[in-house]
């Protein structure tokens, strides 16, 4: 597969860019209005209780109202690893926001109008808002049912319980034995961070119609066919009878990789028989927004004085919300993230996920890792000065090389993380000019701290099944049919068709990407985990080999010149070393119709499987990552002691891609990557009112960077680690977020030469440290030391959650 | 109430509450969804829409005050030669990703580079404390922006000189 | 197609054309009747059923006149209007900066100095501490008659029942030789966000280069700008120094009380204001440095 042909187009420019800048471009929302009924949501507005009465009755005769639908229409259950959830709260509400009720009027305001005319009696029930609360002995649980809930995703050794959604565990090694040591020194780090939500510009958006007895979901989706899936279990429909389509999308972030508001519009749609559009107001939308969970982590490692890891353990809480959705399965990736980059002697981590009264959270660029790292790399400098050693050596010493094993007992390949490191130096080295003196920022930071940093991080591709379809059309053009999504990352503008274009030997240009659409290709997971150029790509090659096959063995019948001396270069098929012999692909293809009939390729991909060591995890789903992927950060802040402002005054990246196969697009992603980091790390702080709503409620309160509040990146991408990639390469987009709060944080730490244990670093919150001031923080919920699973620290049948551990623990 | 409305040169009629937003009877009404609805409150520039030759929110314009005014959409905006050049260089820069914020974005750089010619990077994000772009970092924008610029009034020397 | 009625009309815009027809329809439409200027405050929470009584069509509104006395400013004139027309005019500096600086450049060019002022629910207006420093009289009609009165006045008369259905007609800002004033804000990020903390610090040196009739207003901090009469006391007979006004700004903070808002707390507020007064200082220094001029 590492064909890496020459002819790939590397600059191939995005084909949506003019109609982009013209307005012209058709987004969900921009197709919700003319000819389509409006939703609109009707939400509990506590954060816990019983549902009394619900009466819909009078809302039905409200002018406009065409359907009516409520927890009696939609009772089943579904969920990502538990299905714990349903559309409506029944009997139950679990978080303020969660829906109700749903109408469609002919207009929104007419739905709206409507919902003021549901007649509702709600009691409301203790609330646990944050996890120290969920975790407090005898604390009101979320799910009283817990035990009832269908286990979806199975996962050896998994332990659940109460409050506790999801528990997983990671043991390599004796960790006990390293800790008592004498030779060692332990550091031990606490760490808390907020929610950060997406803001993509484009809110979450579907419209639903009903035709003949199927549903045509139009949505703002990253993954079609989860939408598909999803839609059909919570309304109990075959799948078969769901067709979910894709147009271009506003941005997603993770935001859209879940199957949230479409069933809505679907039920609505089956009610009436009309098309449904539901496009949530930006206050809705951050109201019920899948968040990058808050979490807490303890981490503690025993350290040589030579500056060897030889224990490390960690307790990783994550908030999940009202329904474990996402979270349950991210708590898999803290092995990856938190556990990796550095070779451990022995590891043992332990990663909860949690039940509270709040929004449910979701999946958000480099889910897990960017809090896992800020930890990972804030405790790596805490070790360093603990005992004495320059922080970029002790990582030049420690990080994982050729034949190491992560936390799981994977066996990483190749050197990437140590020579990355290496050239991150020698960036530095180029770009050291003394800031000073060079402009008119630098009077406004004269009395400010400076800092400087160094981190790494480890993530990975998500890869996991995907399909493609290959036709070659009898004009020599080609056509990629497949279920990814253009969200913005510009995987479906450039990578993608250049890719298959270099596979068939035609330009760029001639291939033609379908938009998404689940009735004409096979499965796949959807567009996250930075997979798509990986997983679509892979399947796209798969199938560009199959025409490849097709059309040398007829070019050869009619050639007669042996298929193996012949080639696809340049819209012909041709002898090879004969440029300009043979016959072009489109003529080749007409022919085609009449002998073999039209040529068409279908490829598809799967993860081939990387060993973990066996008995290493508990409650996984993912053992091993097929493709790692390294990153290497590095910034110089100033930090304004009187008022706690941190300007970013320079900021490098070293990424590992495999192959740069569009560095435009992924030097793109990379400067728009750090920017939304930048925002996680310095601007963008949710918070919640006592009674459970998040405080934020647009752009106004919710602060993203703003143009003058960023730095150009600069950025040196690094190739040629091992990747089963198509021609090597790795995804790129979801990475460049991974470590900028850690780089932000150690640097921050720097300037101010104290400990910076809470993201986001606001003014106010810098401010705080500086002055000593008490934080939020350290959480004291976490488990003390040492990390031990099947903890379960509250609800009041203690003895009946040890029992069902013991059933659900399938070790 | 009823009424009508002049935009890029044409009059298109509406039928809503005073109040409504200008950019809300452009998208649901008229079918000019180049303005986008992202916030709402005019913090993110997604539906900045010319008034008069001025880039406003349309969010936080009645669509009562906007009767009897020129109004110029992004549709429009390619119609105009500066939109148009500020258009090309962001393409040509590979600068768009989802798109949503482009139009807001290039409403406010084609004022920009029509009321400063000597427009620089710091002008320039000055310019754009109202545009929120959620995917791009904002750079590429800034040196396109900057470029078109200096493209411009380098063009406009050898008009001046031809 | 979207049926007729659910079009149902919710408000009335009204378009007068002088000052006298405005106020006569807000006499008229009593407490259902609203001022629509710039809109860029009330179109983010429409009220239901409003008459809104539209100034865009009052001439004599949109008036700045600038004379070698004052500078009197019509209430609707935009921040964008505002800060050209002030460019370059010694002694309103910080005015300029207060105009040019808030919010961004779509929503400045539609807000309004008259929104600004009769906003009473934004706390973090830029031109109100701007005006307070400026001692700028407002020029009020009722259906009673007209009025003027110092904006200090004007800031708590605006929330008394008296207030209701009044229109601000204008602004006049004295233009006195010698006379410096400076304006600095603080926001979470570089701009954009509202701020957390305004200052605005007016004063002339005297001829042996000392500060003379100083104020100082505060805006963003508590729920309404108001001035720091004990900081202006200290300050009046020093030497411009940006040192000596943090120390004293922070020996006298106490007399606020920090606004507690999701965006920041209580104490932040206060802990910045000594600093953002030191930077306003630094601007007065620089330009009595400079002459009276911005370098």
């Amino acid at each position: 597969m590492n064909l890496r042909p020459s002819l790939a187009s590397t600059a191939f420019a995005r084909r949506d860019a003019s109609d982009k800048l013209r307005g012209r471009t058709c987004f969900t929302v921009d197709q919700a209005y003319q000819g389509h009924l409006q939703a609109y949501l009707l939400r509990a507005d506590v954060a816990s209780g019983e549902i009394l009465r619900l009466n819909v009755s009078a809302a039905r005769q409200m002018p406009g109202v065409r359907a009516i639908v409520t927890a009696a229409d939609a009772p089943y259950q579904f969920g990502i690893g538990v299905a714990d959830q349903r559309l409506f709260a029944t009997g139950r509400v679990r978080y303020k926001g969660e829906p109700l009720v749903a109408i469609a009027a002919d207009t929104l305001e007419q739905a709206k109008a409507a919902a003021g005319a549901v007649e509702i009696d709600i009691r409301p029930l203790p609330a646990v808002i944050d996890m120290a609360a969920a975790l407090t002995e005898g604390a009101p649980l979320v799910h009283p049912d817990w035990d009832g809930h269908e286990v979806v995703l199975e996962a050896r050794g998994a332990r659940r319980g109460g409050n506790l959604a999801w528990e997983s565990l990671v043991r390599r090694g004796d960790v006990d034995a390293a800790f008592a040591r004498p030779d060692v020194t332990i550091v031990e780090s606490s760490f808390a961070v907020g929610r950060q939500i997406h803001m993509q510009l484009e809110p979450r958006s579907a419209i639903a119609s009903y035709i003949d007895g199927r549903l045509h979901l139009v949505a703002s989706t990253q993954a079609p066919w989860t939408v598909k899936n999803v839609t059909a279990r919570a309304l109990g429909l075959p799948a078969s009878r769901v067709r979910v389509t894709a147009p271009a999308v506003g941005g997603g972030f993770g935001a859209k990789y879940g199957c949230t508001i479409e069933p809505y519009a679907a039920a609505l749609a089956m009610a009436c028989g009309k098309s449904v559009a539901i496009v949530p107001s930006r206050a809705e939308e951050m109201l019920s927004c899948p968040c990058r969970e808050n979490a807490d982590i303890q981490i503690r490692s025993a350290v040589t004085a030579d500056g060897h890891i030889v224990g490390r353990e960690a307790v990783v809480l994550m908030d999940c919300g009202a329904y474990g959705g996402e979270q349950i399965y991210l708590t898999t990736m803290t092995a990856h993230t938190l556990g990796s980059a550095y070779r451990l002697g022995s590891v043992r981590l332990v990663s909860r996920a949690v039940y509270t009264n709040t929004a449910p959270n979701g999946a958000f660029r480099a889910c897990n890792g960017v809090y896992n790292i800020f930890a990972l790399e804030s405790h790596t400098d805490e070790i360093c000065q603990a005992i004495g050693m320059d922080s970029f050596e002790f990582r030049r010493r420690n990080v994982l090389g050729d034949g190491d094993l992560g936390s799981t007992g994977q066996v990483f390949q190749g050197d990437v993380l140590g020579p990355m490191l290496d050239k991150m130096a020698l960036l530095r080295a180029k770009d050291d000019s003394p800031l000073s003196g060079k402009s008119s920022a630098d009077a406004r930071h004269e009395g400010w701290l400076r800092g400087r940093a160094t981190t790494v991080g480890t993530w990975f591709v998500f890869v996991g099944p995907s399909a493609a379809t290959v036709n070659l059309n009898p004009d020599g053009s080609a056509t990629l049919v497949t279920a990814g999504v253009e969200i913005g990352q510009g995987t479906m503008m450039q990578s993608l068709p250049q890719i298959v274009a270099a596979e068939l030997g035609i330009a760029p240009a001639e291939v033609v990407v379908h938009q998404a659409d689940t009735d004409a290709v096979g499965f796949d997971v959807g567009v996250g985990g930075g997979r798509t150029t990986v997983s679509l790509g892979a399947a796209a090659v798969a199938a560009c080999a199959e025409i490849r096959q097709k059309v040398t063995d007829l070019a050869s019948r009619l050639m007669q010149v042996p298929s193996s001396k012949l080639i696809l270069t340049q819209g012909r098929v041709e002898r090879q070393g004969h440029p300009g012999s043979g016959m072009t692909l489109a003529s080749l293809a007409q022919e085609a119709l009449q002998i073999t009939g039209p040529i068409s390729g279908n490829g598809s991909f799967t993860r081939p499987g990387v060993a973990a060591l066996e008995g290493c995890t508990s409650g996984h789903f993912l053992e091993a990552v097929d493709i790692p992927v390294f990153a290497v950060h590095d910034c110089e802040v100033a930090v304004d002691p009187a008022t706690g402002h941190v300007e970013v005054l320079r900021y490098h990246v070293v990424q590992d891609v495999g192959y740069a196969l569009n560095p435009s697009a992924i030097e793109g992603q990379i400067q728009g990557g750090v920017v939304q980091g930048l925002g996680y790390a310095l601007h963008e702080e949710v918070t919640f009112t006592s009674d459970g709503a998040i405080c934020q409620n647009g752009f106004g309160s919710y602060r993203v960077p703003l143009a003058q509040d960023v730095i150009p990146v600069v950025i040196e991408l690094h190739e040629g680690a091992p990747s089963i990639g198509p021609w090597g390469t790795k995804g790129a987009g979801e990475v460049p977020i991974l470590n900028v709060g850690a780089t932000i944080a150690c640097a921050v730490s720097q300037a101010a030469g104290l400990r910076v244990q809470q993201l986001p670093l606001t003014p106010p919150h810098v401010l705080a440290i500086l002055q000593g001031r008490k934080l939020p923080l350290p959480p004291d919920h976490v488990q003390a030391w040492p990390a031990r699973p099947g903890f379960i620290p509250h609800t009041t049948k203690s003895a009946k959650v040890a029992d069902n551990l013991k059933g659900k623990d399938r070790s | 109430m009823r009424g009508k409305l002049h935009i890029n040169g044409e009059w298109h009629s509406f039928h809503a509450d005073p109040a409504t937003p200008l950019h809300r009877v452009l998208r649901e009404q008229i079918g000019l969804t180049g303005a986008k609805d992202v916030c709402g409150e005019g913090f993110c520039g997604a539906c900045l829409v010319e008034v008069e030759g001025e880039p406003v929110a349309a969010c936080l314009l009645p669509v009562a005050l906007a009767e009897c005014t020129q109004i110029v959409t992004i549709e429009g905006l390619y119609h105009d030669p500066v939109g148009r050049r500020v258009m090309a260089a962001l393409e040509a820069e590979d600068a768009v990703q989802c798109g949503m914020c482009f139009p807001g974005m290039v409403m406010t750089l084609t004022h920009l580079l029509k009321t400063d010619p000597t427009t620089d990077r710091e002008k320039v994000k000055h310019a754009l404390v109202g545009n929120i772009c959620r995917c791009t970092g904002y750079e590429r924008i800034v040196s396109t922006a900057c470029r078109a610029a200096k493209a411009m009034a380098e063009a406009d020397v050898r008009e001046e000189t031809a | 197609m979207i049926p007729a009625e659910a079009l149902e009309q919710q408000t009335d815009f009204h378009h007068p054309v002088t000052v006298q027809e405005a106020v006569r329809l807000l006499a008229k439409l009593g407490t259902n009747a609203i001022v629509f200027a710039g809109g860029t405050w009330l179109m983010r929470a429409p009220a239901p059923s409003r008459h809104y009584v539209s100034l865009g069509r009052v001439a004599a509104l949109r008036q700045l006149v600038i004379t070698p006395e004052t500078v009197r400013i019509g209430a609707a004139v935009t921040h964008d209007k505002l800060a050209a027309e002030l460019q370059g005019l010694p002694g309103l500096e910080g005015l300029a900066v207060a105009a040019k600086r808030a919010a961004n450049p779509a929503i400045r060019r539609r807000a309004t100095v008259g929104g600004n002022l009769c906003t009473k629910e934004f706390p973090a207006a830029d031109l109100v501490p701007a005006l307070l420093a400026a001692e700028a009289m407002v020029k009020v009609v009722t259906p009673e008659g007209q009025a003027n009165q110092s904006l200090l006045a004007y800031l708590d008369w605006r929330r008394e029942a008296a207030a209701q259905n009044h229109l601000l007609v204008s602004v006049e800002v004295p233009q006195r030789a010698g006379r410096l004033l400076a304006h600095a804000r603080l926001t979470l990020r570089r701009a954009g966000d509202y701020p957390v903390a305004l200052i605005s610090l007016s004063a002339r040196p005297d001829a042996k280069n000392q500060l003379a009739d100083v104020v100082v207003a505060v805006g963003a901090v508590e729920d309404q700008a108001r001035r720091w009469p004990g900081l202006e006391q200290r300050l009046t007979g020093a030497t411009a120094d940006k040192a000596f006004a943090v120390k004293m700004a922070q020996e006298l903070v106490a007399d606020f009380r920090g606004r507690e808002g999701p965006e920041v707390p209580d104490w932040y507020r206060l802990h910045v204001l000594p600093e953002l007064l030191g930077r306003a200082m630094a601007q007065l220094q620089e330009r009595l440095a400079n002459g009276g001029r911005a370098a």
